[in-house]
């Protein structure tokens, strides 16, 4: 049987609006195992974000357990949830959050400072990361200086600095043109299958969410279907940069002719 | 450690934090600058009139004892002046000789009398010696611009005062006749004659020195020594005075046989009021002074001097209140400055603060971020206000603080400004000192801290959630 990273036993969560209770997540169980690259899908308003800020630790449960790397978050106060968010979990955001202040090098080695690391070694792992997703040389750029897919690239590295047990991506894609999209995507499923990293993505994009292995349908506050991906990326059956179909063979796509 | 991490990480993004918005920064570090200056000058003010009041208490006293020891040496004169003072001089009409004198048009008359009169009272009893003078104005005269409240007018007046003294007084060294102060050559001695001993002060206009000649109304005269008259008594000397044998003044004032002032020696201070009565019956153009209008004249500046001196302690006391008060608020401004800014910024960086605990900063890492921030930006404030303290203190807290320079300048008669025994304006100028330039960076960091406290406090206490949905 698979490792499980993230669990949720009967987890809900509400929200009192005046005198009146939300109840945005109800009696919700989800298992994702170690080296899964799960997409967390549904309308607007349906809880995805609500449940990925559990699942993170940004947002306390109001009922149930949330088990993260065999630990029961729900019940930790504060004092303890930013150990486990510095040590356990990588966040990826839409909007991706950089600090406009830092450069490129600087945003990754953030997460690090908390964690103690010495200087020359945060400035080495920064460096590596950023080579990793692709952002060699732009190292000394200041986020206003990036393309938005290069920020997300950043965000991507930072969420990876402390080599944390899951990445969780809220919307990663969401600020981003369809070339940007796909790259990004692919670049979360190259982490995914090279690197075994733990990714849950929260989208609304269906063709997007088709990249990972296992799709969540998230719906009035509950899982209402879950559906293996096909995890086309890994495959070699999407072109990573318009989404088009194509063939293991190709060695161009066929739709945007870009080189595979 | 402050910030609790390793290397300047925290340092580095506080300062970036704050140059990234220039001109808030620099807006809030004038405002704290001025704060602090404020903070810092007002004591400085206080200290400076502090010392300005011990000045004061110095002088007094000083003048005091001097006046008292001219007073014990000086019972036995009896001063016949044919004014009433100097600058004062009267006409009153007698069977005497009496020239007018108005030179360069000085507004007030010079009046004398004939020297015959002295061995007239050298003759009656009780007398021991008689010192005659001839003081007059000079011929060569200066110009001065007053300020009125009705305008600028310029007036004429003479530029020195030619002083002919007897020398042939076997007390004029014993009562201090001739100039005491020489600073540079030698005094007036009996037999002397073409010379003169000339005012430090008109040494420098002139620019002559010991052994030059200078010209007195169309005579040559040699400088045999200079003397510094300042803050000497007026009834002897001025400031602006040549001295010279009595008949020398006689020819080149040309009030030949005439003489302005007598100074009548009895031989016991029983004499003095026969003496002076005699002499008031006889000669009524003569304003006489004993040493009982000298003591009386003493009594009266001891009483001006202690109620003057009565009044700086008031005025001291009245500005330690005034500074407390605007030490207060200058505190007050400086803390809330900072507690608004920082409220203002950290409201601002609300979705920062999210992002920063998402990827694993505790509550203290983010409190002391903003709280670096806060002291970084009031420790620059500091060096503002220290710079604006440093150049500005004598302004500020001339603006801010009741000036012990007021002291008794609004008098009349033994006010200041009329009395010779207190020379010059008591200055009060703030200055600060490298103890108060500390204090000034200690106090910018702890309000500093104070004042970010609880913007910080609220920072940490941001749930990153509700921070994330921050727009």
């Amino acid at each position: 049987m698979s490792e499980a990273v993230l669990k949720t036993e009967n987890m809900s969560k509400t929200y009192a609006m005046g005198k009146r209770e939300v109840r945005v997540l109800s009696d919700l169980n989800l298992q994702v195992n170690k080296g899964e690259f799960v997409a967390i899908m549904g309308p607007s308003g349906s809880g995805k974000t609500t449940l990925l800020n559990v699942l993170g630790c940004l947002d306390k449960p109001s009922g149930g357990k949330v088990i993260l790397d065999g630990v029961d978050i729900s019940g930790l106060p504060e004092k303890e949830l930013y150990k486990i968010r510095r040590n356990k979990i990588g966040f990826v955001f839409q909007t991706f959050n950089l600090l406009p202040y830092l450069n490129a090098r600087e945003n990754v080695e953030l997460p690090m400072e908390c964690v103690k690391k010495f200087k020359s070694e945060r400035r080495q792992r920064a460096r590596e990361l950023l080579k990793l997703v692709g952002l060699s040389g732009r190292e000394e750029h200041r986020p206003q200086r990036l393309s938005a897919g290069e920020q997300q690239r950043v965000a991507i590295a930072r969420a990876l600095a402390n080599d944390p047990a899951i990445i969780l991506a809220d919307e990663p894609t969401g600020n981003l043109d369809t070339e940007n999209k796909y790259e990004i995507f692919r670049l979360l499923g190259n982490l995914n299958i090279e690197r075994g990293t733990t990714v849950v993505v929260v989208t609304h994009d269906s063709q997007v969410a088709s990249h990972t292995e296992r799709m969540l349908l998230l719906k009035d506050g509950k899982i209402a279907k879950e559906k293996q991906g096909l995890h086309l990326t890994k495959k070699k059956l999407m072109c990573p940069y318009c989404g088009s179909k194509i063939q293991p063979s190709d060695e161009r796509c066929p739709s945007c002719k870009k080189r595979l | 450690m402050f910030v609790g991490m390793k290397d300047l990480g925290a340092l580095t993004r506080a300062i970036r934090n704050i140059s990234r918005r220039k001109i808030r920064a620099l807006l809030v570090i004038i405002a704290l600058g001025f704060s602090l200056a404020i903070m810092i000058s007002v004591p400085a003010g206080i200290l400076a009139n502090q010392e300005a009041a011990l000045r004061l208490t110095g002088n007094f006293n000083s003048t005091i004892t001097n006046m008292e020891e001219e007073f014990n040496k000086t019972n036995t004169l009896i001063e016949c002046s044919t004014s009433s003072g100097r600058g004062m001089f009267s006409s009153r009409p007698s069977g005497m000789s009496f020239n007018m004198s108005n030179p360069g048009g000085f507004a007030q008359q010079e009046v004398f009398v004939n020297e015959t009169v002295v061995n007239e009272i050298r003759s009656i009893d009780g007398v021991k010696d008689i010192v005659p003078f001839l003081e007059k104005s000079s011929e060569e005269t200066t110009s001065q611009t007053m300020s009125t409240p009705r305008g600028d007018f310029t007036i004429s007046r003479p530029l020195y005062t030619i002083t002919g003294v007897s020398l042939n007084s076997s007390f004029i060294d014993d009562y201090s006749i001739l100039p005491t102060n020489i600073t540079a050559g030698r005094n007036l001695h009996e037999g002397d004659t073409g010379v003169l001993v000339m005012d430090l002060n008109l040494t420098e206009y002139f620019n002559v020195g010991v052994g030059d000649k200078v010209t007195v109304n169309g005579e040559s005269f040699t400088v045999v020594g200079v003397c510094d008259s300042t803050g000497q008594t007026q009834g002897f000397m001025g400031t602006r005075t040549v001295y010279m044998n009595l008949s020398d003044a006689q020819t080149v004032t040309g009030e030949i046989g005439n003489v302005s002032r007598i100074d009548v020696y009895v031989k016991d201070v029983s004499y003095v009021d026969t003496v002076a009565s005699v002499i008031g019956a006889a000669y009524s153009e003569f304003t006489i002074t004993t040493y009982k209008d000298r003591l009386t004249n003493l009594q009266n500046m001891q009483a001006t001097y202690t109620e003057t001196l009565n009044n700086a302690e008031s005025t001291l006391a009245q500005t330690q209140t005034v500074a407390t008060q605007e030490i207060i608020v200058a505190v007050a401004a400086t803390s809330l400055i900072v507690l608004f800014m920082m409220l203002y910024t950290v409201r601002e960086r609300t979705k920062e603060i999210g992002t920063l605990k998402a990827i694993g900063f505790s509550s203290w890492n983010v409190m002391s971020q903003f709280m670096l921030e806060g002291v970084l930006l009031s420790l620059v404030a500091g060096v503002v206000g220290i710079a604006i303290g440093t150049v500005g203190a004598p302004i500020l807290s001339g603006l801010l603080l009741p000036s012990i320079n007021s002291f008794g300048s609004s008098r009349g008669g033994f006010g200041f400004d009329s009395n010779p025994g207190i020379s010059g304006s008591i200055s009060a100028s703030a200055s600060i000192s490298p103890e108060m330039m500390l204090l000034a960076l200690g106090a910018a960091v702890l309000l500093g801290a104070l004042g970010s406290l609880y913007p910080a406090w609220r920072a940490s206490r941001t749930r990153p959630a509700e921070a994330m949905r921050y727009e």
